[in-house]
């Protein structure tokens, strides 16, 4: 058998396969479940900058301005209802989560600027959180919005991030970067430890009878992972920021995969929401099968095997795949 | 001694919790916040002065609460509670029993009007002096500080004489003034209750252990002689009193005594009075001795009982004429209250020759509903005790032209101290004035060691309301218990109020004043108009101006220009160095929301931060440029009533009318809401005809009816002004042939764009531009204005050619318009369409609350009349007996029908054939047809009758209207439904009377500020349920349906108005009583009302809110009654719950209560849903109505 246990973060893991951040962050008995079943550390869902802002602004709209404007009414809530509309029950749940589950809790912040709300970072650390899962997720739509300036935006989050706290900081990013090994340069620069690869977009759909968008979430199939383990195999061992996989990861072989692309860790969401947490067993033993029947002892000996820098046919990972790949249908092995 | 700035309200109930054991409580205004505060406290675990949390109840009605308080002090508790009005009535017959039985007890009362002609929810001392009967000891404060302590005084004294205390104050003048204050410690409160009187108290609970029987029923032998045997605890209470009051004041060095004096030592002319008028006549008398007038004026503590010894001692021996005045009115009395009190003193001790001059006394009412006393009304007195021939009975404060009972004041009198500061807010209800304003009073009051004082007025609206913020500060300690009169600054927060008010009306020579507007300073002298530029001319003043709305967007604080304008009060007022005062504007900030959230504090202080570079000065010209003239305030072709009264009610300028402009009876004519434009929206919907599917969908939610959509002969249209659209009528078969025209009132609307929200026609190559869209009021309210002025000149298209769907019902007219409601209001609609459907054959019994004020509340009322002059005709009676009102409309109505009838008979051998079959056919209210018909009928007969002799003829043409049918409808809220009225409202079901009751059902008692109903859903944070309430809503529809015989419906008009329109159409339809229980979206339950249509499908979905209709006709039909109108649950409760503030609230306090709450709802809905599809399962066999005689138990098949 492999030996699971891993380092990640400067944390012991158990295992390398995390809950990742989901709804899952509600659900107590759930996640000791997932815990029972192997999870080696839980990231919560995460603390959104917008959401933050705006649940306090629509307070301050809705409860507060309606204070003191009626002679019959002072106010329409109970006034001790003048508490925090911000992270407070987030930390609590951290709290929680932290005293009732014995893997480490990563915290997850999701910002776009480096306003007031990074301060919500220490507040992580100081409700217990091992590490925090920078977010960044930033949609260009202003056409003097440059790729530069952008990611420079980014950088500057990531910076004032890790100036607030003692605890690792990675960053979760989304695929789409023109230079993805330079712009983690820049995140290994700017004091991160680890990256999460790739978010995925809820992209709202169309809803063609109302003519208007549709916001649903449609969880992940294993469609998704190639895209991963192409971004994990490029920058093993061209980054010293440790690397989880995330998105797209159904069974152990998908697992093993993300370890041999040169992933330390492998999140999963959808296949618990699907499944429920005993997925995360049956992932275990797939993954452990498959790595053991490989031959490999310990995790570190598989990992980034199948990495640009170390596959036998690394080049594939490159642009010859790709030219490979748009010849390769005309001449398909078995067809005529 | 500590000193704080809080209201007399906070400040007595600081007291009262801190002395009591039990409170039992019940929302009225002024006095809610008494109970809120102490709900608020005991969810936070405070203690009270013995370590133990209070047992907080709120009770389902103030006679609830009584009788909670009756039981609890039965139990040996130390008890309080808190009310006013309406609700101390109602407690009436507890308090009896609790003087009966000797209990020690104090309440606390924010005096309030009691409704007579009209409901009032201000000032004056009718509720108490209703209660001075009982056996209490009534005891006055005319103070904020007065109310603590006295409240505190009152707690001490109940417990040895053992004579119950009902401590009063001024509503709103005191209960609501903020003022700066010595606070009493719990160390005070220790060392001024004595122990042993809690535990003689206590020794004397009911316990099985020591078994007695009170409360037995005692015949003439025995009943005369116990209420005698009281008698000699009443003797001593004021011996006892005053040894409270002496403790007291070696406690803190605050003297009170029964009667306190205030004047020249030798006086000859004194005033007497109680309550916060003391106050304002104290300060005049002050100004008055110090001219060397011998005047006095003697404030009375304790009313009942009636020290006489004491009130001579205190009242100078050489006082030769008293003017007694009360603040309330007994019609027909030989005086008011205290003139007789007074009176019967002074006579007794003449006659004994214990004094040696009986002064002359007169007595005069003032204050009445918080009319306004002043310094100048006091002289006016004064000046009336000098006359050769005094008037016996006055009244001060109006211009009484009917009975010329008042008497002439000088208004132009200011005594004030030049000393004290005086500035003027005018503010927008949502702008955060008054909240900004009570924290620069705490920043002034706290910081620094001005006294401070603040008093708040506010109009009746509940969208687009204006605040008017009082604030004095000074060396001195302040009396002035009325408004003021000649500010040193003024303060116009929203531009549009200077077209609207005279806002510079009490401006000081040389005053400062402030406009927000959004103008640069170079365009502000142009835009004014003459009236406001020659007052800023004559009276020399210095103009600032500032971009507050600007300033606030800027910060992303919308139009919350409140901080913003703060400080430049601050800059402007000069009372503290500048830095300084943005200092504490920011502390005050972080205090006040810091909780909420460090964006919320980020943004202030940035808008803070930006004030002053935003302020400038502008230079008052030496004369007026201006040619434009203040737009007049009604129109020009407004009826006489409305130009003589209304308007001057709406320019704030009602207290100038005499009494003859007044209905004695309280009868107004309906219809005038169309009158007071208001403006408040800043985007009205535009119509995009080429877009609309004429739906009619906005016209149905449109809270303010301030969107309509109307048909019309083509030719009607001709002579339309140029920007008048319409379009044919193509969406309904039946309106083939006509035009149609989709309006906006752009005066009237409040902007709140749920019109637009619902609209579901989009332009298919820009979907976000629908066939309506919110657009700039400014830019179109003129042309708009016009068109809709055209449209309601269009006549209307006979109602029978309207059909009933819900498509097609908004094109009837609305007989209920423009309302106050809040922006976004759900209950509006409902009432609305009710008057669509049968406005003009409407009665309405409507129960206090939101729809009461909305729909009752003057200067202007949104009931209206059609083109025939019919229209809903309204009365509000109390709050608990809505239904009962109706219910006696009901059988008052019918037997003026029987009697119509009757006389149709008698006349029938005399009348045409053709006309007695027209009057007696079936007619049903909802057939518009026979409607029709048997009005013009009824018009036949008139005529007929006119040439009629007899007495006969002459009744029935009085009585003749009756013929046509009429719907008798009972409108309020859940308060009223699920609580207050809720006895009555099961007995109107019961009576089997054809009788319907609209309940809106917001979930919480909304028009005082959402506490908790039995209607409250389980989850909800409400007042009074501060920790998320833990029990399920009553199923108020399935009590209704145990009876068999009531139609009921739950309905869900935002988002399922078919549903609604059927509903109603089949309640009103059904021959008995029907209970229609409506979804009510409200500003109570914490989000942004525009999204509630979504909201209300969200609860309609999750089986928090399922739809049904009950209707005893089905089982005739085999069918079984219950329909289930939203049968699948087909979103979670969790999901419905996580967008309201009232739920997400408790998962932020406390996420676990919270998800066992959202579990338990779930568990509750589900539990609904199976045993109603149960009940809309049950097979009836189809059966005629049993006979008379056959009993149930006689049936053997």
């Amino acid at each position: 058998m492999t030996e699971l246990a891993t380092r990640w973060l400067g944390l012991d893991l158990c295992s390398p396969l995390l809950v990742g951040a989901s709804p899952l962050t509600d659900n107590l008995d759930a996640l000791k479940a997932c815990v029972d079943a192997g999870a080696g550390a839980i990231v919560m869902h995460s603390l959104f900058e917008e959401q933050l802002v705006a649940e306090q602004m629509a307070a301050h709209r809705f409860i507060d301005s309606r204070i003191n404007m009626d002679a019959e009414a002072r106010s329409f809530f109970p006034e001790s209802e003048v508490f925090e509309m911000g992270s407070g029950s987030y930390l609590k749940r951290l709290e929680t989560l932290q005293n009732a589950l014995n893997v480490p809790v990563v915290a997850s912040l999701n910002g776009i600027s480096a306003g007031g709300w990074v301060q919500h970072a220490r507040e992580l650390e100081d409700a217990g959180a091992s590490a925090i899962e920078l977010n960044l997720y930033d949609l260009a739509t202003d056409p003097s919005d440059t790729a530069a300036s952008l990611e420079q935006r980014q950088l500057d989050v990531v910076r004032s991030v890790v100036e607030q706290v003692t605890i690792p900081v990675s960053v979760k990013l989304s695929p789409f970067y023109s230079a993805l090994p330079a712009f983690v340069a820049g995140l290994q620069a700017a004091g991160a430890r680890g990256l999460v690869l790739f978010n995925r977009f809820y992209q709202p759909d169309m809803d063609l009878d109302e003519l208007e968008l549709s916001r649903e979430v449609v969880l992940s199939t294993n469609a998704e992972l190639p895209l991963r383990l192409h971004g994990i195999a490029m920058l093993f061992n061209r980054t010293a920021l440790e690397m989880a996989a995330s998105g797209g990861v159904h069974s152990g072989d998908d697992a093993a995969k993300a370890i041999l692309s040169g992933a330390t860790v492998v999140q999963m969401v959808s296949v618990l929401l699907r499944e429920g947490p005993s997925a995360l067993a049956r992932i275990t033993g797939e993954m452990n099968q498959r790595l053991s029947t490989m031959g490999y002892r310990t995790l570190a000996e598989a990992r980034g095997a199948l990495s640009l820098a170390n596959a036998p046919n690394s080049r594939t990972w490159e642009r010859l795949n790709y030219a490979h790949l748009l010849h390769g249908w005309q001449s398909s092995p078995g067809t005529t | 001694m500590a000193f704080q700035t809080l209201d007399g309200n906070e400040a007595v109930a600081s007291v009262a919790y801190r002395l009591s054991e039990t409170i039992a409580i019940y929302p009225i205004t002024p006095a809610s916040v008494m109970g809120e505060h102490a709900d608020d406290w005991a969810t936070l675990g405070r203690a009270n002065l013995w370590g133990q949390v209070p047992g907080v109840v709120e009770m389902q009605s103030e006679a609830g609460a009584a009788g909670a308080m009756h039981g609890a002090l039965q139990a040996g508790s130390l008890v309080t509670t808190f009310t006013a009005s309406q609700g101390l009535l109602l407690m009436l017959p507890n308090l009896f029993k609790i003087a009966g039985e000797l209990s020690p007890f104090c309440m606390h009362i924010a005096a309030r009007s009691v409704a007579t002609h009209a409901l009032s929810i201000f000032c004056d001392h009718s509720d108490v002096m209703a209660a001075r009967g009982t056996g209490f000891a009534l005891l006055a404060s005319g103070s904020v500080q007065e109310a603590q302590d006295l409240a505190a005084i009152g707690h001490a004294v109940t417990l040895e004489p053992r004579v119950p205390v009902m401590h009063f104050f001024d509503g709103f003048r005191t209960s609501h003034e903020i003022s700066k204050i010595a606070v009493l410690s719990d160390e005070d409160l220790t060392a001024l209750v004595s122990r042993e009187g809690v535990q003689s108290h206590r020794s004397r609970r009911m316990t099985p252990d020591r078994p007695v029987v009170r409360g037995t029923s005692q015949n003439p032998d025995a009943f005369f002689q116990s209420r005698e045997a009281t008698n000699p605890f009443y003797q001593v209470f004021p011996e006892r009193l005053e040894a409270v009051m002496e403790r007291f004041a070696d406690i803190t060095g605050r003297h009170y005594q029964l009667f306190d004096y205030m004047g020249h030592p030798e006086a000859e002319r004194v005033v007497i009075l109680m309550g916060s008028g003391a106050e304002c006549a104290h300060e005049t008398v002050e100004w008055l001795t110090g001219q060397g007038e011998k005047v006095g004026v003697l404030k009375v503590r304790l009313f009942r009982p009636f020290a006489t010894d004491q009130f001579l001692q205190a009242l100078p021996g050489t006082v030769t004429h008293i003017a007694v005045l009360d603040r309330t009115k007994e019609p027909g009395a030989q005086g008011e209250p205290l003139l007789l009190e007074v009176s019967g003193a002074l006579m007794e001790a003449y006659s004994r020759g214990d004094r040696q001059i009986l002064p002359r006394v007169i007595g005069g009412r003032y204050g009445l509903s918080s009319r306004e006393f002043t310094p100048a009304m006091v002289c006016a007195v004064f000046d009336q005790l000098r006359a050769a021939s005094p008037k016996t009975r006055f009244t001060v404060g109006v211009r009484d032209d009917v009975t010329h009972l008042s008497l002439e004041v000088d208004n132009e009198l200011d005594i004030e101290s030049p000393q004290t500061r005086r500035a003027l807010f005018f503010g927008l209800g949502a702008d955060g004035t008054v909240s900004s304003n009570k924290a620069s009073i705490k920043i002034l009051g706290e910081g620094t060691e001005l006294y401070a004082q603040g008093h708040f007025v506010y109009d009746s609206k509940k969208s687009g309301a204006t605040t008017v913020s009082h604030l004095r500060f000074g060396p001195l300690p302040i009396r002035s218990s009325y408004q003021i009169r000649q500010a040193q600054f003024v303060a116009v927060h929203a531009p549009q109020f200077l077209d609207r008010f005279d806002v510079l009306e009490h401006a000081a020579p040389g005053a400062t004043i402030l406009l927000n507007v959004p103008w640069t300073p170079e365009q502000v002298w142009d835009r004014l108009s003459v009236e406001v530029q020659q007052v800023l001319v004559d009276r020399k003043v210095r103009l600032y101006v500032i971009d507050a709305a600007g300033v606030a967007e800027a910060a992303g604080l919308e139009r919350r220009i409140n901080t913003v304008m703060q400080v430049c009060f601050f800059a402007l007022a000069d009372i503290l160095p500048r830095d300084e005062a943005i200092a504490r504007i920011k502390d005050s900030i972080r205090q006040t929301w810091g909780r909420r959230g460090p964006e919320v504090v980020r943004r202030n202080v940035e808008a803070v931060d930006s004030a002053l570079a935003n302020l400038h000065e502008v230079r008052v010209p030496g004369e007026v440029t201006a040619t434009r003239r203040r737009p007049p305030r009604v129109p020009r072709d407004a009826p006489d009533f409305v130009q003589k009264v209304t308007r001057l009610l709406m320019d704030g300028q009602g207290d100038k009318l005499p009494v003859s402009a007044f209905p004695p009876d309280g009868t107004w004519p309906t219809g005038t809401s169309q009158y007071e434009k208001r403006s408040i929206a800043l985007e009205i919907p535009i119509w995009e005809s080429d877009l609309c599917v004429q739906c009619n969908f906005c016209a149905m939610i449109c809270p303010h009816t301030a969107i309509t959509g109307k048909v019309f002969e083509p030719e009607a249209g001709k002579g339309a002004p140029d920007t008048f659209e319409a379009v044919p009528e193509t969406h309904t078969p039946e309106l083939e042939g006509l035009d149609y025209r989709l309006q906006v009132a752009p005066d009237d609307c409040t902007g709140c764009g749920l019109c637009v929200e619902v609209c579901p026609a989009k332009d298919r190559t820009q979907p976000k531009r629908k066939a309506i869209n919110m657009r700039p009021l400014a830019e179109h309210r003129e042309a708009e204005a016009k068109n809709l002025a055209f449209l309601r000149s269009l006549p209307d298209v006979p109602r029978e050619r309207i059909p009933r769907d819900f498509k097609s019902l908004p094109l009837l007219i609305p007989l209920f318009e423009y309302s106050g409601a809040c922006a976004g209001c759900g209950e509006t609609p409902y009432i609305r369409l009710l008057t669509q459907l049968l406005g003009d054959r409407l009665l309405i019994a409507n129960a206090t609350g939101c729809s009461s004020i909305y729909g009752g509340n003057l200067p202007t009322t949104p009931y209206t009349v059609n083109a025939d002059g019919r229209g809903p005709t309204w009365n509000n009676s109390l709050f608990e007996d809505a239904a009962e009102l109706g219910l006696g409309m009901r059988m008052g109505l019918d037997r003026l029908v029987g009697r119509a009838r009757q006389l149709l008979e008698d006349l029938r051998e005399k009348l045409p054939p053709d006309l007695y079959q027209d009057l007696t056919g079936p007619c049903a209210t909802l057939d518009e047809v026979a409607m029709a018909a048997r009005r013009e009928a009824v018009t036949r007969l008139r005529d007929w009758l006119a040439d009629q002799q007899g007495r006969e003829a002459e009744e029935l043409s009085n009585l003749a209207d009756e013929l046509c049918p009429k719907s008798v409808w009972v409108i309020g809220g859940d308060g009223w439904a699920y609580d207050i009225g809720y006895g009555g409202l099961d007995h109107a079901l019961a009576s089997g009377q054809n009788l319907k009751l609209l309940v809106l059902d917001t979930e919480v008692y909304s028009n005082t500020g959402g506490q908790q109903s039995k209607a409250t859903p389980m989850g909800a944070i409400a007042k009074f349920a501060a920790a998320g309430k833990e029990t399920r809503k009553k199923d108020l529809g399935l009590l209704a349906m145990s009876y068999g015989h009531v139609y009921v419906a739950q309905i869900a008009m935002q988002s399922h108005s078919n549903h609604t329109t059927k509903a109603l159409q089949e309640a009103e339809s059904f021959d008995g009583p029907a209970l229609i229980i409506a979804h009510s979206p409200c500003i109570a339950h914490g989000y942004d009302l525009v999204h509630s249509p979504a909201q209300q499908k969200r609860a309609v979905d999750s089986w928090a809110w399922p739809l049904y209709r009950f209707d005893p006709r089905r089982i005739h039909e085999g069918l079984p009654p219950l329909q289930l109108d939203s049968l699948r649950q087909k979103v979670t409760m969790k999901n419905y719950m996580q967008e309201e503030a009232r739920f997400r609230m408790l998962e932020l306090r406390d996420p676990e209560r919270y998800e066992q709450l959202v579990a338990a709802a779930s568990e509750a809905a589900q539990e609904q849903r199976e045993l109603y599809k149960q009940l809309a399962g049950i097979h009836f066999e189809p059966h005629e109505h049993p006979e008379p005689d056959q009993k149930e138990g006689d049936r053997h098949d």
